[in-house]
């Protein structure tokens, strides 16, 4: 409760990042995660979500621009930088030799807590993940969504104020990333800023409050799921399957931001346009251009299309 | 199952202050020193093994040499191999498994964790001393046994000499580990060194069998003042430069230490 009357928040403003070579990875960023938010920063590949989270955790400097967690400024203190944020990579934590309950016990002695009560939030973790059948495990025996929740449970169980989680569902199988989720609500409810980096819009879409899209080192677009989707009322996603091997069929005007990934071609159309989109796939398929369509509301995945070009990862699953 | 338990808080903790001092300092170095040794739990002993036989390889290999191994020569290779034992995991292990840290990228998590640069080298440094030191004394005792009447004689100095160059070795490697970004650069750099350790340092044999030029240069470099200490301190023979090669390891260890740290909290 202090925590959350406290002052506490995290705020990036303008940050810019250059590398050596030239390239602009972050340009005039600016966001904050207040205490008890969950906060998505959502991107494709290469947009500088990374370089962001490295500044944020001290392994990078920006080239300009400020960060800071409440009162304490994280480039100009970046040992306080790593006290205040907890960090889940990307990548799977290097814990082979560990046994699974040991890597997240140490990690949070590592981290400044008390043996006792870092036990107990390790039971409680292992527990809440539902992963006790491997908490004497090595980790070289753990499969990769074992090991993404072990991972988890290291980078929680002593949180810091701002918790950066990027991809943590990554190879999680759906009960589990379910109760993975529950972690993430606690977290947030007991007064931590959560930062979640991800390409997977739609499971952002139903874990944050906010979130931003970041698009080529900038943010394109901010704000609440609802907020962002909003901007699409009155539209539809048209997903057409098209067949193995046919190339990408010409669309009409009416058929907005037409993305391919793999064989799944996704759009947008008007709600008006509804009849004449169907009559478009319908004639696809008889054409052997297309095998099925689907047509449904449109996600928040259809505006991170919209905003990036890119379709997000899983994000053609069919869940529209 | 999974939310009806009154679990501790998660963040109950995040009201007090930020650490700092020595006692942040002296936690920080004991949960590294458990890191790492946790880390290399698999390896540990096999890690040891192999410097047991590496050691005691070159005490009765270099014998082979030899029809009879003239007794200066077998206390040169005795009194020098403790000193490859003691800088072979810190200076080439230690670089390489960084290296993996980077190439999969595990590197920024134990990067990111909040424990004082300081701790986490002194951490592992202990881990290697850990390794190295079982193979120190078999080595030794094995030689004992091999040569008849070889005149080593233990003195108190061992202690100082075996620390201050396992010391030196470990920072070289972490400096090279963390100053050089490329992992690849770094494998090179320690394949070179190991190569550059055994033909052209006088660690077991006497730097006057040397070119002059090589001699001098070695004279600049830490291995053979490394070997000059250790043998001073496991023999009654007489060192008139002890306290140059103590200044020079001590020196070597004190700038590798500093870069190593300095390159750790470098952010590009």
């Amino acid at each position: 409760m202090t925590a959350i009357a406290t002052d506490w928040a995290f705020r990036a403003s303008e940050v810019t990042k250059v590398y050596p070579g030239g390239a602009r990875a972050n340009d005039a960023l600016t966001l904050h995660v207040e205490p008890g938010e969950v906060y998505g920063l959502l991107g494709p590949n290469g947009a500088g979500k990374s370089t962001l989270v490295k500044q944020i955790i001290g392994l990078l400097k920006p080239t300009s621009g400020s960060l800071a967690i409440g009162p304490h400024d994280l480039v100009a203190q970046p040992d306080v930088a790593r006290q205040l944020c907890s960090y889940l990579p990307q990548a799977q934590m290097p814990i082979d030799s560990f046994k699974a309950a040991e890597a997240i016990e140490l990690t949070g002695r590592i981290r400044g807590g008390d043996p006792a009560t870092v036990r107990a939030r390790t039971d409680t973790l292992i527990e809440a993940l539902d992963i006790g059948e491997w908490r004497d495990e090595m980790g070289v025996k753990l499969s990769g969504g074992v090991k993404r929740l072990v991972g988890f449970a290291m980078a929680t169980v002593w949180p810091g104020r701002l918790v950066i989680l990027d991809e943590p569902t990554n190879d999680v199988d759906p009960l589990r990333r379910r109760l993975l989720w529950e972690q993430v609500r606690r977290l947030s409810a007991e007064g931590c800023a959560v930062m979640l980096v991800t390409h997977n819009v739609l499971e952002a879409e139903k874990s944050v409050d906010r979130l931003a899209v970041i698009m080529d080192g900038t943010i394109v677009a901010e704000g609440t799921p609802s907020a962002l989707k909003a901007q699409d009322r009155g539209q539809l996603r048209l997903q057409v399957m098209l067949s193995p091997g046919v190339t990408t069929p010409e669309a009409p005007d009416w058929v907005r931001h037409p993305v391919r990934v793999g064989n799944n071609l996704v759009t947008t159309i008007d709600e008006s346009a509804a009849a004449a989109g169907i009559d478009w796939a319908v004639g696809l398929m008889g054409a052997g251009v297309a095998e099925e369509y689907a047509l449904g509301a449109t996600t928040l995945e259809d505006v991170y299309i919209r905003l990036t070009g890119h379709a997000s990862a899983n994000g053609t699953g069919g869940e529209a | 199952m999974t939310t009806t338990a009154t679990p501790p808080s998660a963040v109950g903790h995040l009201v007090p202050a930020l650490r700092a001092g020595a006692a942040y300092w002296f936690s920080g170095f004991r949960a590294m020193l458990a890191w790492h040794l946790a880390s290399l739990r698999l390896w540990l002993v096999v890690l040891a093994a192999v410097q047991v036989l590496s050691g005691v390889g070159f005490v009765l290999g270099i014998g082979l040499f030899f029809d009879e191994i003239p007794l200066a020569s077998a206390l040169f290779v005795s009194t020098g191999v403790p000193v490859v034992n003691l800088v072979m995991v810190g200076m080439v292990l230690g670089p390489q498994l960084v290296a993996d840290q980077k190439v999969t990228h595990s590197f920024d998590f134990i990067h990111a964790l909040p424990v004082p640069r300081t701790a986490s080298a002194l951490a592992w440094y202990v881990v290697c001393l850990v390794a190295s030191l079982p193979a120190v004394a078999i080595s030794l005792g094995v030689a004992v046994w091999r040569y008849e009447g070889l005149p080593l004689a233990i003195t108190p100095d061992v202690v100082p000499a075996l620390l201050l160059t396992g010391f030196a070795g470990t920072m070289l490697g972490y400096a090279i580990a963390h100053a050089i970004t490329n992992p690849m650069v770094t494998r090179l750099v320690t394949q070179f060194l190991v190569f550059a350790l055994f033909a052209f340092t006088p660690i077991l044999f006497a730097a006057s069998q040397m070119p002059p030029w090589l001699a001098t240069v070695n004279s600049w470099l830490p291995f053979r003042h490394m070997a000059d200490l250790v043998r001073a301190s496991l023999t009654d023979l007489p060192h008139p430069d002890l306290a140059v090669s103590y200044a020079v390891v001590g020196a070597w260890a004190v700038v590798c230490a500093a870069l190593a740290v300095r390159a750790l909290g470098r952010r590009r």
